[in-house]
């Protein structure tokens, strides 16, 4: 279809629109501002279904300006406070909030708000994806595989959190700036996370999470005083694993594991992008957890079949960073590394560190290792009991079936 | 006539990602029907009704929130009959929200 918009206009654009409003009204006139915005999509979804605008965004951009002084108008019944903005230099000066670089400076105002520490760290999710990407709550409850009332009670939380903290609508400068672009960072990179592990059969959703994710983090390194190389990795880190993206599900929307994906469906392009960030990253000596993560993806992209897989690259790694970052689940992936390296005295020396409780509702990843482990040391005995308990807690059915699978294959052995 | 009724957009609170697709589909309806040369015209009307009742001729003001359903607008075309407009209504894009179209034909009188 000719006239076809540019995927998101009308979502990017919401998130846009929100974060200049809020620039000019302040965060404690959200809710007003979120109802002016949605409004004008309403009028544009309505009015643009004869004859689209030639430039739509501009469109949508003075639509949304008009309603500056329908807030005002709206803010001034309720005798707020507020500067007169429809006359003189005010006017001048919230014209000027519209241009290209100062929304991007409002959008980044929000997403340190969205990510702000004195809100709930789960919170903050659901905010960003409301107020900066845009989402609606349904489409938030459906991403995260959560109901909508819980995200409306967690939205409503954040605003509360915002309040009573008098949380500003600022980049933060100095000392404070590297905390909380750390807290910005991790948010992005659970919302990448949520797309990318999730086992959601929605496939547009997952890939929306993965995107947004990205478009934020792209934002970030936009601008000086945000980019860093943590940041760069993190990006990288993204673009490694969009690349896989494509080959994660088969044609029955089923997850399949790198063992099992087509590697040739791998997009191209994004490892040759997650390559650049990668050197870009690496231009100090600080590295992050998304460094070692990155290179971690990278080397999994290296291999051209799974039986190629560079196990002691990985495994190198991996212990990188379970030093800066110690977990049951890097021990657990470290130990199941050895395993396939036939380094089964370092596989025990992992295993001895681990609990399956640490690994809590995983803990049957734990176990299946553990099979693995007695199976390949020729324990059929003990890898039986492992298999069984791994079958006893787990919740996942794919995963169930599986295991089940491996038992059968077990148990033909011992006959 | 195609007229469509039922709940607003803005009473539904659809999010702008599908308002955006919802709008795509508007568009290409109303393409293709302009391409077919059966396009004789058709509004979109706003969801603000005053509404006049009665002998004494009692005005109220509504929105659409206010009503169980609404005109939300129309679609005047050219066709053979009941059957060619309802194969044409097929792609009216609204219908998972629970919105109708009523097809009406207009009444044409005979010359004397």
């Amino acid at each position: 279809m000719e006239n076809k918009l540019v995927d998101h206009l009308f979502r990017h654009h919401s998130g846009k629109m929100v974060s200049v409003l809020t620039r000019i009204f302040g965060l404690s006139n959200l809710d007003i501002i979120e109802d002016a915005v949605q409004d004008t999509f309403i009028k544009a979804s309505i009015s643009w279904r004869k004859q689209q605008p030639e430039h739509p965004e501009a469109w949508l951009t003075k639509a949304a300006k008009n309603r500056v002084i329908d807030i005002f108008r709206t803010l001034k019944a309720q005798k707020n406070n507020l500067p007169n903005i429809t006359q003189g230099t005010d006017a001048i000066a919230i014209n000027e909030l519209f241009l290209d670089a100062e929304i991007e400076d409002a959008q980044l105002r929000m997403i340190f708000t969205a990510c702000h520490p004195k809100l709930d760290p789960r919170d903050r999710i659901s905010f960003a994806l409301k107020t900066v990407s845009g989402f609606s709550t349904k489409e938030i409850a459906s991403a995260l595989l959560t109901k909508e009332e819980t995200i409306k009670k967690r939205l409503m939380r954040a605003r509360k959190a915002i309040q009573k903290s008098d949380i500003q609508f600022y980049i933060p400068q100095g000392k404070t700036l590297n905390e909380r672009l750390e807290s910005v960072m991790e948010v992005l990179y659970l919302i990448f996370n949520e797309g990318f592990h999730s086992n959601n059969k929605e496939h547009l959703i997952r890939e929306d999470l993965c995107g947004e994710a990205m478009r934020l983090c792209k934002l970030l390194l936009k601008y000086k005083q945000t980019r860093s190389p943590e940041c760069y990795a993190l990006f990288a880190l993204m673009c490694f694993h969009s690349a896989r993206l494509p080959a994660k599900t088969s044609v029955d929307n089923e997850v399949l594991d790198l063992k099992q994906q087509n590697r040739a469906l791998w997009h191209f392009p994004f490892i040759q992008l997650g390559n650049t960030m990668m050197s870009k990253a690496v231009e100090t000596e600080d590295f992050s957890c998304y460094h070692f993560e990155a290179a971690i993806a990278a080397e999994h992209l290296k291999a051209k079949t799974f039986e190629d897989t560079n196990w002691n690259a990985i495994l190198k790694w991996y212990q990188a960073l379970h030093q800066l970052q110690p977990m049951p689940s890097h021990l657990l992936t470290m130990a199941v590394i050895c395993i396939q390296n036939k380094d089964y005295e370092t596989a025990d020396f992992y295993f001895k560190q681990l609990q399956p409780e640490h690994l809590e509702q995983r803990a049957y990843l734990y176990f299946a290792a553990k099979a693995d482990y007695f199976a390949e040391t020729k324990n059929l005995k003990e890898a039986l009991i492992y298999i069984d308990l791994a079958l006893y807690s787990v919740t996942n059915s794919q995963e169930k079936a599986y295991l089940q699978n491996k038992k059968a294959a077990l148990l033909q052995i011992l006959n | 006539m195609m007229i469509f009724v039922g709940k607003e957009y803005t009473d539904l609170g659809l999010s702008p990602e599908d308002m955006q697709g919802r709008m795509e589909k508007w568009f290409a309806w109303g393409s293709k029907m302009e391409k077919a040369g059966i396009l004789r015209g058709g509004e979109a009307l706003t969801p603000q009704i005053r509404r006049i009742v009665g002998e004494s001729r009692t005005v109220t003001d509504l929105t659409s929130a206010e009503v169980k359903e609404i005109v939300g607008g129309f679609y005047l075309i050219e066709a053979k009959d009941f059957d060619a407009v309802q194969e044409i209504a097929q792609d009216f894009p609204d219908y998972d929200l629970g919105n109708t179209v009523e097809i009406r034909e207009i009444m044409v009188f005979d010359e004397h």
